[in-house]
């Protein structure tokens, strides 16, 4: 028995010792590449061109950004959720994904100064009896939202009496929407504008703000402030150099000449 | 040898806490070297939503165990059957549901399949696929019951003139659930933590409550570590339950 009980102490230590010595390792970066974390599933600020590369109005963005702090840059794809935690432990330097400055937001992350701004609208099925931002709250209506967006918790403070579906992909809300399953999705103008137009038959876009405008920002780790200065001098060079026009002119040049004629705010004004 | 094959107290519980401190030192480790704190006072606030997604995933779960035994033995039996329209039906079934991710089945199912027969409730929607994924497991744990009885059984039920009805119920009943019943326990186990996948379609069970809450407080690591302890848990239980089963499968066996 002795025996034993020693064999399994001794194999205990060494794991023990072989993991510590493993740890002293230094698991420091060797190289000062810029490492964006973004979600490629929200075109065109954020997706990926036919070869599988990152492409849109972000990934300019934070070229522009490691081209401006002299640096090297890296786009990490990772899902909307896993962001945030991304840049608490580090994997990623800034997070450039279209994201809304919140205050729940801030209890974790630093943010940047906004760089855009957005609304959200709702895409109705044509059948349903929701004709503006406020039949939402009523029992029987079914409302979908994408996980941890800004329609998120807008419907969970605001859509009590609602039946909310909390999903994870724009595509399986916009599916309940077209087949009737969900009455309204929730998202913001941009997204509700296209989804409407490659569903005309099946779909109406409410286009209308149900609430107000929403900051874009960049996130960085909680404080980080050397690196979020540098943001924010960037961002502000960025606006004076006429570099949003540049981004509208290349990605939306379409959406924008629409927006304009509703009299739609345009993302960068 | 001999000593080895039966240790000591001690040495049972020695050897548990090695285990347990290598484990926990390594958890500690990883957390240590990437610098985390965790802080899991934040999910104490969600502690009805958890518990609601708890029941939730247990209901789901057991409807689904009782739906796809029923739907297991039907296309085990339909396997066997002479017909040979049906036993290739069935013999498809398995292998398609057996060879495709459970995640496509239930968009297939819910998007294709549910709107077009009108199944629009999502937790009705949830029972029915995954028991039509589970049962296509356990219809092969079926068959192997049925075929791993003895030919001498059956030869012994006819020589004391027992009717098919009576070997059915007498013979081939009893001997088949003692075999089966350990693996289809086990097989519960897989219902539970495969259900989880249902959260891609809005089931509120315990996944989907775990993800919404982490959409709300971005704790994410305390959230879903707190998620595998539940789940770990539940299985665990059920472990338990296979153990003992399994021992009783031996009693009954015995010489």
């Amino acid at each position: 028995m002795k025996r034993m009980a020693k064999i399994i102490i001794m194999s205990a230590l060494s794991v023990l010792i072989m993991i510590a010595a493993f740890t002293g390792c230094t698991a420091s970066k060797a190289n000062n590449t810029l490492i964006v974390g973004m979600e490629l599933a929200y075109p065109p600020f954020e997706t990926k061109d036919t070869n599988g590369d990152p492409s849109g109005i972000s990934t300019d963005l934070a070229k522009d950004l490691a081209k401006y702090l002299g640096r090297p840059v890296k786009i990490e794809n990772i899902a909307w959720t896993g962001l945030i935690p991304s840049l608490q432990t580090g994997k990623v330097d800034v997070v450039i994904s279209s994201m809304t400055i919140t205050d729940e937001r801030k209890k974790t992350v630093d943010f940047s100064d906004p760089y855009a701004h957005s609304y959200l609208a709702l895409l109705v099925n044509k059948k349903s009896v929701v004709n503006s931002s406020a039949d939402l709250n009523k029992k029987g209506i079914v409302v979908d939202v994408k996980i941890g967006t800004t329609a998120n918790t807008y419907a969970d403070k605001n859509l009590t009496n609602a039946t909310v579906n909390v999903l994870a992909s724009e595509n399986a809300c916009v599916t309940e929407v077209v087949q009737g399953k969900a009455d309204v999705f929730i998202y913001d103008q941009l997204t509700i504008y296209r989804q409407n137009q490659s569903n005309l038959d099946s779909t109406k876009a409410i286009m209308i703000p149900i609430q107000d405008k929403e900051n874009w920002g960049m996130a960085v780790k909680k404080g980080n402030t050397a690196l979020l200065n540098k943001i924010n001098t960037f961002i502000a060079k960025y606006k004076s150099d006429g570099g949003f026009e540049k981004l509208t002119q290349k990605y939306l040049p379409q959406e924008k000449k629409t927006f304009d004629t509703l009299g739609f705010p345009w993302f960068f004004d | 040898m001999k000593r080895f094959r039966n240790p000591t107290v001690i040495n049972k519980v020695f050897s548990a806490l090695a285990v347990a401190v290598i484990f926990a030192a390594l958890v500690w480790l990883s957390m240590k070297r990437i610098g985390l704190n965790l802080d899991f006072s934040t999910l104490f606030e969600y502690k009805k939503r958890l518990f609601d997604g708890f029941k939730m995933t247990i209901i789901i779960s057991f409807a689904s165990l009782i739906f796809s035994m029923l739907l297991g033995m039907l296309t085990a039996m339909g396997q066997r059957s002479h017909i040979l329209v049906l036993c290739y039906a069935c013999r498809a079934y398995i292998q398609i549901i057996r060879g495709t991710p459970l995640l496509v089945q239930i968009y297939f199912f819910f998007y294709i399949v549910g709107t077009a027969w009108g199944i629009d409730n999502r937790y009705i929607a949830g029972v029915i696929i995954l028991s039509i994924f589970e049962a296509a497991y356990i219809s092969e744990i079926i068959r192997g019951g049925i075929e791993s009885i003895d030919k001498q059984e059956y030869e012994i039920a006819r020589s004391i003139g027992l009717t098919d009805i009576q070997t059915l119920r007498l013979v081939t009943f009893p001997i088949l659930m003692a075999r089966i019943l350990p693996a289809l326990a086990g097989q519960l186990a897989s219902i539970i933590k495969d259900s989880s996948l249902l959260s891609v379609i809005a089931v509120i069970e315990l996944t989907q409550t775990t993800q919404e809450i982490s959409a709300a407080n971005f704790q994410m690591f305390e959230n879903y570590i707190f998620l595998g302890l539940l789940y770990f848990i539940l299985t665990f239980a059920v472990s338990m339950l296979t153990k003992w089963l399994e021992g009783r499968y031996k009693h009954e066996n015995r010489d």
